[in-house]
């Protein structure tokens, strides 16, 4: 195993890796700890939404609901396979946790991580009605996008095309969401809107994590990690405050 | 869970001194399993002493050529590449895995692309799959390749190279390389920044480069990465294969428990973490490995907590743990020692855990 001190030597000069073999332990833990972490979300999220599709006013609503559950399940699925090259076992992993569970509505986790599956915090949280569903949608939408872009970078070059191919797509729901949310507005619901963007708001925020860690410096070494959590979470308020700026103009 | 599948030797070709080029054919009910896109890698697992090591290799064929071939080259002192130059024979059978591997692009079969492409040493297996089948199957596209070596009489591939070169003049250029012995200034030494600068202001275009193929040892992966973004290509547009494995050589032994066996239900236990190391004392039972090192506020690894993912995985160095559940480590991992640490419980009163292996 002496080519593990060159492998970290190329990795924090920018290198890439491409396959399971070339992985340092630690590094394989913590790059299957962050798609395990994606993958959860995905198919936590797709699962919380799922419920939401037929709460949709017409036909085009419940059509995007139904999207955004499909290629949520999928872009799980195909993280999922990474970690399958690294051994996860995938068939299981599909059911070791039950997506669809939610905490109560008032519950507040603030930023401790709840025992059980790796989604992010925000996603034990029920949505509550089709307004409801939009504004997260935005807000969360909006999240999912800065993550993305952050994590496209990455060193494990099959993860880093995975989320280039998925960002576009993630980018097209956060799209239908604000398309939803102006229509809502227009439509009259406008302080209903207001209510749970105020609702999900700090819990979307929540879920960037805290300042800059150990393990971020580590993260950062392994490039896995590019931009500290503060600088997402950053660009991530600028984007809210210009989307509910146009909507409720 | 990783499939197996028999795979004959059917012809051992030396290619180099230190290297050969193995023709494999799958039983006849595994052929589909063995279609392969230009570029990916077989994984093989072979028993030294009784132990069993993976490692992975190139196809080296292209992807019409109706065979299955891989190029290894022997590494001082290491176990597969060794065995394999050394001590296989036509008509024994290996065991691998179906095809893996990103390290390629869609073919276009009507557009007319510019591919770089470069390789050091060993390095040229993957190239030499992607440079045929782009030949084949791209009719308007041309391949620049640079191939370093270390002298001429370790290229492997020259003549394969030659053959691809005369048949395809318009559209295939190879610069070789070579470390030692070479008469012309640029075509000698290693591929440094300056001399990458060289080489990208005479010989290879690379604003009208499409996409670049690197595999090779990391300086050179790093250096010619570096100097194509200089030289204007889009990051997004390189495509890398990194050979470097992490993969453990054979494994020591694990040493003994020591101790009784009870003393009082309580382990003491070691953890190693990013090169430190704690003593914990835990309970023989009710708590696992991974939750004893999280409540001692060590930052441990994990995601499922369900013994699925193996995002907890580490190692025993020292004593004896038992596991609760195991979905997703293969017997030969459990072997070495390894464990899924949010399903392992101390059974002697003294262990080493290390994560860092
Ligand atoms: C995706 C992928 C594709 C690969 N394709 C090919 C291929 O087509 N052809 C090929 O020949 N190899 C290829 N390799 C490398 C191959 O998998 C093995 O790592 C290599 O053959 C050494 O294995 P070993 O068991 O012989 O050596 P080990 O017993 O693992 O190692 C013995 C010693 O050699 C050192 N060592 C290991 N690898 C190298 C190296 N590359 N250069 C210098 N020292 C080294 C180790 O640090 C160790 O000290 C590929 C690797 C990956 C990850
Ligand atoms: S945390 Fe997933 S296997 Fe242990």
């Amino acid at each position: 195993m002496s080519d593990e001190n060159d492998i970290l030597a190329y990795l924090e000069q920018g290198g890439k890796l491409t396959a399971p073999d070339n992985a340092p332990a630690r590094y394989r833990a913590e790059l299957l700890r962050m798609m395990a972490s994606f993958v959860d979300s995905e198919l936590a999220g797709a699962a919380g939404f799922a419920d939401v599709i037929n709460q949709g006013p017409g036909i085009t609503e419940r059509i995007a609901a139904s999207r955004i559950v499909l290629e949520k399940f999928d872009h799980g699925e195909r993280v999922l396979k990474i970690m399958g090259a690294f051994g996860a076992n995938t068939t299981r992993y599909q059911t070791v946790h039950p997506w669809s569970a939610r905490i109560a509505r008032d519950d507040d986790l603030g930023t401790t991580r709840r025992d059980g599956d790796m989604r992010l915090n925000v996603l034990h949280y029920p949505i509550n009605g089709w307004a409801d569903a939009v504004a997260m949608n935005v807000l969360m939408g909006a999240a999912s996008v800065i993550q993305l872009k952050e994590l496209a970078r990455c060193s494990y070059q099959p993860l880093a095309e995975a989320f280039q191919d998925i960002l576009p797509r993630e980018q097209r729901h956060l799209e239908l969401g604000r398309e939803g949310m102006q229509k809502l507005v227009s439509e009259g619901a406008a302080s209903e809107v207001a209510n749970s963007v105020d609702y999900w708001e700090s819990r979307v925020a929540a879920s960037f994590g805290g300042p800059a860690s150990r393990r971020f410096e580590m993260l950062q070494k392994f490039g896995l990690r590019h931009q500290p959590n503060e600088a997402l979470l950053e660009a991530w308020k600028a984007n809210i405050e210009k989307t509910v700026s146009e909507t409720f103009t | 869970m990783a499939k197996f599948y028999p795979l004959k030797v059917a012809d051992i070709r030396r290619e180099t001194r230190d290297s050969v080029v193995l023709t494999l054919q799958p039983s006849a009910d595994a052929t589909d399993e063995f279609e392969f896109v230009q570029g990916q890698y077989l994984t093989f697992r072979h028993k030294f002493d009784g132990e069993e090591l993976r490692r992975s290799y190139s196809v080296c064929s292209g992807i019409s050529d109706g065979t299955l071939r891989v190029g290894i080259k022997k590494v001082d002192g290491g176990w597969f590449s060794s065995f394999a130059n050394d001590d296989l024979k036509v008509g024994d059978t290996l065991e691998a895995m179906t095809p893996m591997g990103n390290f390629h692009s869609s073919l276009k079969p009507d557009e007319a692309r510019h591919y770089l492409g470069f390789a050091g040493g060993s390095g040229i297996t993957p190239l030499v799959s992607i440079i045929k089948t782009v030949m084949d199957k791209e009719p308007k596209s041309t391949f620049t390749l640079v191939y370093g070596n270390r002298s001429a009489n370790s290229i492997m591939f020259r003549e394969e190279l030659e053959d691809l070169k005369n048949s395809h003049m318009e559209r295939l250029n190879v610069i070789h390389i070579l470390e030692t012995e070479a008469d012309i200034d640029l075509f000698s030494g290693i591929l440094t920044p300056d001399k990458c600068d060289d080489l990208f202001g005479r010989w290879v275009n690379v604003k009208g480069a499409d996409l670049a193929f690197i595999c090779g040892p990391e300086p050179m992966m790093l250096t010619i990465a570096a100097a194509l973004k200089k030289h204007g290509m889009d990051e997004a547009a390189i495509k890398f294969e990194l050979f470097a494995s992490a993969q453990p050589g054979k494994a020591k032994k694990r040493a003994a428990p020591k101790g009784g066996s009870d003393a009082g239900g309580i382990c003491k236990a070691t953890i190693i973490l990013d090169g430190v190391r704690r003593e914990i004392e835990m309970k023989k039972h009710g708590q696992s490995v991974l939750d004893a090192a999280i409540s001692d506020s060590l930052d441990a690894p994990f995601a499922c907590k369900a013994g699925v993912c193996s995002t907890c995985r580490a190692k025993v160095i020292e004593g004896e743990t038992e596991m609760e559940a195991n979905y997703a480590l293969e017997d030969y991992e459990v072997e070495r020692g390894y464990v899924l640490t949010c399903q392992c419980y101390p059974l002697s009163d003294k262990i080493v855990i290390d994560y860092d292996q």
